[in-house]
This record gives structure tokens, sequence and C-alpha cells, in this order.
């Protein structure tokens, strides 16, 4: 039989019908010793308040459906153990987005973003079928492949504090996947992607506060790749100065 | 709770139906957790402008005649002067050892075929290059080069 202890979870609230401003709501949690915060979250939901909101799925950090700040850190609730956590726990919507309903937030200003820096292979040819598959190697997936771990749980979003104060910034995830991208032997649309990436609001708006790598679950490290990511728009910006047609 | 952020933080450009409360800041910023080392870097800019303006000042007294670079000397051995030099070498200190720390997985994975070497590598290159410029200026300032 697990040990039990019960721990006072303060939960931000807001009902857009009813509410003017969220508002703070406590529960008295039985928290067994190998529960996570999301553990915690359900029981509210399932024994104390079938009102509360909130969005989950995988349990196993991978589907990053789970995000909340919790004691001000944004973090993934189904990784996160209970007893790493003090007496007094409080769980709020993600930082710098805005709040549909409790700890649900508002995603498709994160949506918007992405689409921007176009996250899928961009060929100047599509191969043929016939010609068969495109071969890429152990190194050259190792590029890329850190880049590619993203959940799009927005832990990085939460966390950094330009797009809290910058509504054009492209953000983390966005940029890195764009790097991702950038990276596989597979594309030909770096280019594009660096033309994107030297606009207004996009990777040199970033100011390496480096928190979105501190709070991301799945060491994507974005603070890197947005980094990365200003070398190689520099690097394009230089070759349409110097070389004929951009060095193509 | 925290502060609000800008009020299209994230906002996407054609609103949704459902009224949203307005996006906050995160908790933690700007003094707590890790954001305290970011702000602290941002902060040493302050110090860098007061060491440019004492500069400035330090050139035109020397442009001005020996009188006028006697009295700037002698106010700059003055105590507070000298706090104010320690603080921003620790802010220079600060934002190196911050830079340095930060610099290699800043760095793309391949120029051309080229491959940026391994981070202790470039660490110990920008360590080193650090020392040996400040012994070079030692050298220099204290008459060991060009006396």
């Amino acid at each position: 039989m697990s040990e039990v202890k019960t721990r006072k979870f303060v939960v931000q609230r807001f009902d857009p019908d009813v509410d003017q401003a969220p508002r703070e709501q406590s529960y008295e949690v039985p928290c067994q010793r190998n529960w996570k915060v999301l553990d915690a979250i359900n029981f509210i939901k399932d024994e104390l308040d079938g009102t509360l909101s909130h969005r989950w799925s995988c349990r196993m950090a991978v589907c990053g459906s789970c995000g909340m700040n919790v004691d001000g850190v944004p973090t993934l609730t189904c990784k996160k153990p209970v007893d790493e956590l003090p007496d007094v726990v409080t769980v709020e919507p993600l930082s710098n987005f805005p709040v549909v309903r409790d700890l649900v937030v508002e995603l498709e200003g994160f949506m918007e973003k992405l689409t921007k820096v176009k996250p899928f292979i961009l060929r100047a040819k599509e191969r043929a079928v016939e010609e068969g598959t495109h071969r890429q190697s152990p190194e050259e997936l190792e590029e890329f492949k850190q880049f590619s771990l993203c959940i799009n749980c927005m832990l990085c979003y939460a966390a950094c504090p330009v797009v809290a104060n910058e509504p054009e910034f492209l953000g983390p995830a966005a940029i890195a996947l764009g790097h991702r991208y950038n990276l596989d032997s597979r594309d030909e649309g770096a280019a594009e992607r660096n033309e994107i990436f030297r606009g207004e609001g996009t990777v040199f708006s970033c100011s390496y506060a480096n928190e979105c790598s501190e709070v991301c679950p799945k060491h994507v490290d974005p603070a890197a790749a947005i980094n990365q990511a200003k070398f190689g728009a520099v690097i394009d910006w230089a070759k349409h100065l110097v070389l004929p047609r951009g060095g193509k | 709770m925290a502060r609000d952020a800008h009020p299209q933080a994230m906002q996407p450009h054609e609103p949704g139906r459902t009224r949203t409360a307005p996006p906050k800041m995160p908790a933690q910023f700007p003094f707590a957790g890790n954001y305290r080392s970011y702000i602290l870097f941002d902060a040493t800019g302050l110090v860098y402008l007061l060491a440019g303006l004492v500069a400035l000042r330090v050139v035109w007294a020397l442009g001005t005649g020996p009188e006028a670079w006697a009295r700037v000397q002698a106010q700059l051995s003055h105590p507070l002067y000298v706090l104010f030099h320690l603080v921003a070498l620790a802010a220079v200190c600060f934002v190196a050892v911050r830079f340095f720390r930060l610099f290699p997985k800043a760095q793309p994975p391949r120029i051309g075929p080229a491959k940026p070497p391994p981070a202790p590598v470039i660490l110990a290159g920008l360590y080193g290059a650090w020392i040996g410029l400040t012994l070079l200026l030692v050298a220099i300032l204290s008459g060991g080069l060009f006396g």
C-alpha cells in the first residue's frame, strides 16, 4: 500500500462566462508517493471538483498536452513527481498565453507562428517514386535529431521573456523546428527559411536568456537552435551580398 | 499572481469566440529562478555605460592639459572609483563566463564540410585567448612591452 500525504493545491480558475479575471481555488489532495502532478490534478477533477478544466492525454511525456506552471515554473505535469514539491503547490496555466478556461490556454497563436517557418521538407524538385527513397547517413541524422524531438508542449514559450513582450516573435519551438529542417540533408529550403529568419520578430529578437532550454522536458535545447539559426541567416545574407545569385 | 504580459502575446490574428484571460508574464521573471542571472547579465550594460563615460572624461582630461590629467588621475585613485572599477571588472568576468558557457552550443553543426571542434576545445580556446590578451595588456600597460 502506497504512503499517502495530503498536499494543498492552489489552482488558478477562470470561467469566461462568469469570471472577470482569474481567481484561485484550493484543494486538499491525498497524494500517493508515486504520483505525478497530473495525477493530483486528475484527482481534483475526478473526485473533488468536476468543473476544473485541463488538458492531458498520454501520461508519459510524449503528447505535450499537460504543460502548466507548477510553483511558477513551466512544467510537464505528467513528468513532475509530487514528492519533489512542497506541501502547498500552486498550479496555473502556462504564462505568455491567453487563458481559455482554468488551466487551458489558447494555442492558435502558436499554430500561426509554426506555419510561418515551413516545418516540412522543401524540395526544388520532388523526387519520383521510381528513383527510390532519400538515403540519409546516421551522421546526417545526428545533426538535426535533437531538434526533432520537440513535442510542442509550449513550456519554452511560457518561459521566454521575449515571447512575453514581443508578440511578433516566432518563439523557441517554431524556430527550433524550422532550423531542424534547415539541417536535414533531404531538405532544400534553407535559403527560403533563412529569409524568414532574417525578418522582424525572428531569430535576432532572441536575447539568449536560455530559459526555453532550461524548462524543455525533452532536452531539445531550442536556445541552441535559435542561435545556430542566427549564424545560418547571417551566412545566407552575406552570400546574397557578395556572390552572384546568392551563391545558388 | 504574475504581471501582465503584452496583451497580444501568443494571441491568434483572428480572435476566437471565447473570451480569454490576458496572458501573464513568466511567474519567476525577473528576479527569481534562472532569470536572475539573465537580468544581471543585461544590467551589466549600465556598468559599461558608466565605465564608458569615465573613459571619455579621462580622454577629455588628457586633451585639456597636464593639470587636468593630474587632477583626473588623483580623482581616479579615490576609493569610490576603485570600487566602481572592481564592480566593472566583476561585471566583465560574469558576462565573459556566461557568454563562454553558452557559446559552444550556438555553433552550427557544420560550415560547409567543416565541423566545429568539440565544446571543451572551443572553451579552452576562448579562455586561452582571454588569459593571453589579459597578459598582453598587462605587459603593455606596465611598460614591459614598448616601455
